[in-house]
Order: structure tokens, then C-alpha cells, then sequence
């Protein structure tokens, strides 16, 4: 099967056009224009990146079997672990965010839920640690800064 | 003489106090990296840089840390080659091949402590010839103009796949996404460019956060998919017995493999995986008959890691005086250096000569620390390898997020970052490079500068691209690059491949 190439080439080719096309649309620099302005280099490239990708479709390469079913549930999981962990990273403070974070990927990719969770945990910590007092950058600390001692 | 002189005050940079001991950290660091399922040395070096930035270090001592974790990592690497016969990265490929039967005869020990000296000779024949080649080079490289130089980074590009490379075009491919990356941004005539009106994409997009998120979480990901979570065999090591005539036996073959792999890490195109694979090929030669390659013969240990860690170390010059790194860990430098605000080429060697020498120094001093940090803590180093990778690499990835995090404290960084880990991903795939991406990243400015410059020069007349010996030249060798592969790429990876499977079978 070769799809993967054919797809991923026709994609490319769009976004060469898009790109190319992107680039004419810059205004013009101030001063007037000169030999090489803002849109050569883009246009440049559009036209190298749109033969290339000709020839990924013409030429493709044997696919490589894309993860469906449970791995690729899996694959979702830790993709959307990474992006709540950034959401939470603020509003919930660095250490829990960790321990739900690492906690989860830990659990995901194989380990005991109990020792998944404590292993985030102690992470957590211990980078917190290491962040605010040894490198003196703080991190933010969500609901546990009740617990700061002033 | 004038080499001496700034080799002498580089020592001077490298032996001060706390500069030894981000060296010593450094290597302590780099050989756990390479050790360690997951955490290529690309990727251990482009997660440990923005911790560099958040350490608020001198720029000397920022690039000798990380230099030292770059040469730590080629000796780590060499670790689950000769233990677990799973090589951590390409070129450690061939230090499997001797390396675990030796291993298998309960002789694990001595391979290590083998390998490690071959490493440190291949290390020190690689940096006498940096301290020789380099200052030549950067000469020879102030008469460059910028038409050469643009020529001179598609002969980068062109070369990066290697003539081992599978599909040049995917590497053109990657090269594109690059350098269409870096034009992102307001450019320098204040022409806003791919913005979309965002305002966090006005200054660009950081290649740090592009790297890392290419690199780590695409790992995490790959991971995740193979299901490679568990851990591997626990793993004993024998008490080492190695005696001075062992040592003898396999300096000449270190010798060997450290020339010809230095020697394959200066010109483009050729690698470290092609550097070792010599290395391996001309020791079996050498030795003849006398020899029992495949099955534990020390002499096929030392002659392909000295290989590997001579081209590692030659990959430098490149990346030193010209500014084009010819693999992914010595771009990852380059990254380091443009963040510092050095720029990378011929005038480092004038402008930024403490520096440059501090670093030199550092590879030298960092290769006695590695053989003596090697040989006695290799227990430790063999106990972490048992860590399993299911909480490993969850670490890693956070320890990616507090490094991007620490640079501007912006969620939308974050974001970025798991949005290039995803296209990493599907980019690895479809076995797209993701190299030639971080390439294109951090050398599309300077392209870009340089044709304006060549442009203004000849006033728009685009032959001046190729008008001097010296650019055609570059264009001649860029074009071979990409099209040597077609021809010696299957004839060089069948007989690498028979290679290793003729030994894994006898």
C-alpha cells in the first residue's frame, strides 16, 4: 500500500500553493521594492516544496500501518493528558498538575495505578523543589499555596 | 603557533572551577542519556537546553555543559549495545556486533571497560584534529561571500540524509517544512509574515519549543505505541579483569577507528553510522583470519566505537567554523549557540575565540573525566538502564514542560510544543526526517540574508548564485548528495545489512 505518501503529498502541494500564494499577498516593504523583497524566499520555497511533494505521489514510499483501535485510543489519551495538563498547569499549581499528569501517562503506558500516581507525585515535588529554591524560579503552586509559609 | 597560544587560554576558561564542574555534571548527565531507553542524544541535549537558560549560565559554561552531555551521550550509548545487544542509537549498531557475544562469554566488563578507552581514543584523535582542522577551515571560510554560503547551506541540506539515507526527497521535503517554519514572523524589512495576527507568532516561532516538541514527545508517543513500557532483563556485570597487554591489543584498532571516523564526521554527508560501519569493516580486513569478529573478538569493539566517537567529535568542525552542523545533535548545538547570541561560522573564531576554545579545552578535559567516570561507575550506569521506560518517559516529558515553560512562562508555548510533538509523530511516520525540520528552522534566516546580500550585490541577477569556482562547486557537491543515495544508498545499506546479519546468525 502506498496512501500515506499520495495523501501526504497532495496535502503538501496544497499547502505550497497556500503558502506561495500567502507570500504575493505581502505588502510591499517600506521604501519600495528591491530585488529580493519579502515573498522571494517564500516563493522559493513553495515552488521546491511543490516539486517534491509531486514526486512523493508519483514515487511513494511503502506505508508504514498507522495505529488504530485500542493504540491509537491510547495515542488520543496521552495527547489529551498533555494538552490538560497544560490548561491546568496554572489554575490547579504545578504539583498536582504533574501528579495527575505523569500519574496518568505512567498508568497508560503500563505501571500499577498506585505506583503510576506516586511516582507523578514525587516528581512533582521534587522538581517544585528543585525549581523554587535551588534554581530560584517559581513555579506556579494552584490551590497548595494555602500551604506556604510565609 | 597562535593555535596554542588560544588552546592555552581555552584551557584557562575550561579548568575554572565552576566551569569543571558543569563538565563533570555534564558528562555524569550525557552518558545516562545515552544509556537510557528513549533519550537519543538530540533529544537529551534539546531538553536540557532550555534548563541551561533557566540556570542563568555564562554562555561558555552553558555550551560546555552541554558539549560534555554531547560527548557523554556517545558513551552511553555504547552501554545497552554491548548489554542488551539493542543498539541506542545507528551507530552504535556495529558495537553490538562483538560487543554482546562478549557480553554473552561473561565478559561484559571487559567489553565496557574496552569500549570506553576506544571511545576516549577515538574522542582524542577526533578533538587534536578539530584544534588542527578547525582554525584551517575558518580561514579558508572568511573568503566565502554570501552567494557561497547560500550555496553552502543546500549542500547542508542536501548531505544531511547521508548517502545511506533512504528517500533524498523526503529530505527535501523536511528541509522545505523548515525553512517555511522560519519565515514566520516580521522579517527584517518589518514585513509581517504568517502571523494570522497572532501576536505570540510576531517574533517567530522559538526552534526550542519546535525541538523539543519534535523530539520528546514525539518519543513519548512512539513509545506509547509500541508498547514498550515494561522493562528490560535485569542485567549482571561481571568484576573486571583487564590486563595491560588486553589494552595494547586494541590500541591499534582504536587508533584506526578514530582517524577514519574523524575523518567521516568532517565531511558532509557521511556520519557516524557510516564512520563506525567503516571502522568495523576495515578492522575484520586488517585483522584477517587471525581474528574472531562476530564472536566476542575485543578489536571489534574498540575499532567501531572509536569510529563512532571520532566522527561525533569531527561533526564538530562543520558545526564550528562554517556554521552547518552535519547531524541532528550538532544542530541541536547550533540551536544553543544561536539562543546565546553567537552566531556560528568562520568569525566565532575571532569574535568569539574564548568561547570556541573554552569548548575545545572542555572536550578534551571532558574525555579524561568520561574514561574516568566510565570505568569505575559503569554499576550505576547498568542499574538505570533497568529503569523502566513507563516512568521514565512520563518524567521526561514533564521535565520538557517545566523547561519550556521556565523560558516565558506562556501556556501558548506549551501548546506549540505538544502540537510539534503530534506532528513529529505523524511526520516519523510517514519517515519524513524531523532533522533537516530543526535545520531549516535555525539556518532560514541566515539563507534568507544571504541571498538578499548576493541580490543587492549583483543587483538582482540571480547568476551570480553560481558565478565563482567555489559556488559551483558547492552546487555540484549539493546535487551529488542528493543523488549519490539513488545510486550507493541500496548498495551500501545491503551490505551494512548483510553485515550485521551474517554475525547475528554465526
Amino acid at each position: 500500500m502506498t496512501f500515506n505518501d499520495r495523501i501526504f503529498g497532495v496535502l503538501l502541494i496544497a499547502l505550497a500553493v497556500a503558502y506561495g500564494w500567502g507570500a504575493t499577498q505581502f505588502p510591499e516593504p517600506f521604501g519600495g521594492s528591491e530585488g529580493v523583497g519579502p515573498e522571494t524566499f517564500p516563493l522559493l520555497l513553495s515552488v521546491v516544496l511543490a516539486l517534491s511533494s509531486l514526486y512523493l505521489i508519483v514515487r511513494p514510499d511503502p506505508d508504514n500501518a498507522w495505529p488504530w483501535s485500542r493504540t491509537g485510543a491510547e495515542l488520543l489519551i496521552a495527547v489529551a493528558v498533555l494538552i490538560v495538563y497544560t490548561a491546568l498547569l496554572q489554575p490547579l499549581g504545578f504539583i498536582l498538575s504533574t501528579l495527575l499528569a505523569v500519574g496518568t501517562l505512567c498508568w497508560r503506558m503500563g505501571a500499577p495505578p498506585v505506583r503510576a500516581y506516586v511516582t507523578g507525585g514525587v516528581a512533582g515535588v521534587v522538581v517544585f523543589l528543585i525549581f523554587n529554591f535551588a534554581l530560584d524560579l517559581a513555579l506556579p503552586l494552584g490551590p497548595l499555596s494555602v500551604l506556604e509559609v510565609n | 603557533m597562535e593555535t596554542l597560544g588560544y588552546l592555552i587560554d581555552g584551557f584557562g576558561v575550561a579548568l575554572a572551577p565552576h566551569n569543571l564542574m558543569f563538565a563533570l555534571f555534564g558528562a555524569f548527565l550525557g552518558t545516562l542519556i545515552g544509556a537510557l531507553p528513549g533519550l537519543g542524544p538530540s533529544n537529551g541535549v534539546a531538553i536540557l537546553i532550555p534548563l541551561a537558560f533557566t540556570l542563568g549560565l555564562a554562555p561558555e559554561t552553558a555550551l560546555i555543559m552541554l558539549t560534555s552531555v554531547y560527548a557523554g551521550a556517545m558513551y552511553g550509548g555504547r552501554i545497552s549495545s554491548i548489554l542488551l545487544n539493542i543498539p541506542g542509537d545507528e551507530p552504535a549498531m556495529m558495537t553490538c556486533l562483538d560487543g554482546y557475544p562478549m557480553a554473552k562469554k561473561g565478559k561484559a566488563a571487559e567489553a565496557l571497560a574496552i569500549s570506553a578507552m576506544a571511545s576516549f581514543m577515538g574522542s582524542l584523535i577526533a578533538t587534536v584534529g578539530l584544534i588542527l582542522v578547525a582554525p584551517i577551515l575558518a580561514d579558508f571560510a572568511l573568503s566565502f561571500g554570501p552567494a557561497e554560503y547560500f550555496a553552502l547551506f543546500l549542500l547542508a541540506f542536501a548531505t544531511l540524509g547521508g548517502i545511506t539515507g533512504k528517500n533524498p526527497m523526503k529530505t527535501v521535503v523536511a528541509a522545505c517544512l523548515g525553512l517555511m517554519i522560519s519565515t514566520m514572523g516580521i522579517d527584517n524589512t518589518g514585513v509581517q509574515r504568517y502571523t494570522f495576527g497572532v501576536l505570540e507568532l510576531y517574533e517567530g516561532v522559538d526552534f526550542i519549543i519546535a525541538i523539543v516538541g519534535l523530539f520528546a514527545i514525539s518519543e513519548l508517543l512512539f513509545f506509547i505505541e509500541d508498547k514498550a513500557g515494561g522493562g528490560k532483563e535485569k542485567m549482571t556485570v561481571n568484576k573486571l579483569s583487564l590486563k595491560w597487554s588486553d589494552i595494547r591489543g586494541i590500541m591499534p584498532s582504536s587508533i584506526r577507528g578514530g582517524v577514519l571516523g574523524f575523518i567521516a564526521g568532517v565531511l558532509p554527508g557521511a556520519g557516524a553510522s557510516l564512520g563506525s560501519f567503516i571502522g568495523y569493516t576495515l578492522e575484520k580486513k586488517m585483522v584477517g583470519k587471525k581474528g574472531y569478529f562476530g564472536e566476542g573478538d575485543p578489536r571489534g569493539v574498540a575499532g567501531p566505537e572509536a569510529g563512532n566517537n571520532g566522527a561525533s567529535s569531527g561533526a564538530l568542525v562543520p558545526m564550528l567554523t562554517l556554521g552547518v552542523p552535519g547531524s541532528g545533535t550538532t544542530a541541536v548545538l547550533l540551536a544553543l549557540l544561536i539562543s546565546l547570541n553567537i552566531t556560528p561560522g568562520p568569525l566565532m573564531f575571532t569574535q568569539n575565540a574564548d568561547i570556541v576554545w573554552g569548548v575545545i579545552a572542555a572536550l578534551l578535559i571532558g574525555n579524561f573525566l568520561l574514561l574516568v567516570l566510565n570505568i569505575p561507575l559503569v554499576g550505576i550506569f547498568v542499574k538505570l538502564l533497568s529503569v523502566p521506560p513507563m516512568f521514565l518517559l512520563p518524567i521526561v516529558t514533564m521535565v520538557a514542560f517545566v523547561g519550556i515553560y521556565s523560558i516565558s512562562n506562556s501556556a501558548f508555548d506549551l501548546y506549540f510544543m505538544v502540537a510539534f510533538g503530534v506532528a513529529g509523530y505523524v511526520l516519523r511516520k510517514l519517515e519524513i526526517p524531523l532533522v533537516p525540520i530543526i535545520l531549516g528552522l535555525l539556518l532560514g534566516p541566515e539563507m534568507e540574508k544571504n541571498l538578499r546580500h548576493a541580490m543587492d550585490i549583483s543587483s538582482g541577477d540571480w547568476t551570480i548564485l553560481w558565478d565563482s569556482g567555489l559556488a559551483i562547486g558547492l552546487w555540484v557537491f549539493a546535487g551529488l548528495g542528493l543523488i549519490l543515495p539513488y545510486i550507493m544508498g541500496p548498495l551500501l545499506r545491503r551490505r551494512m545489512a548483510s553485515e550485521t546479519k551474517t554475525v547475528s546468525e554465526g
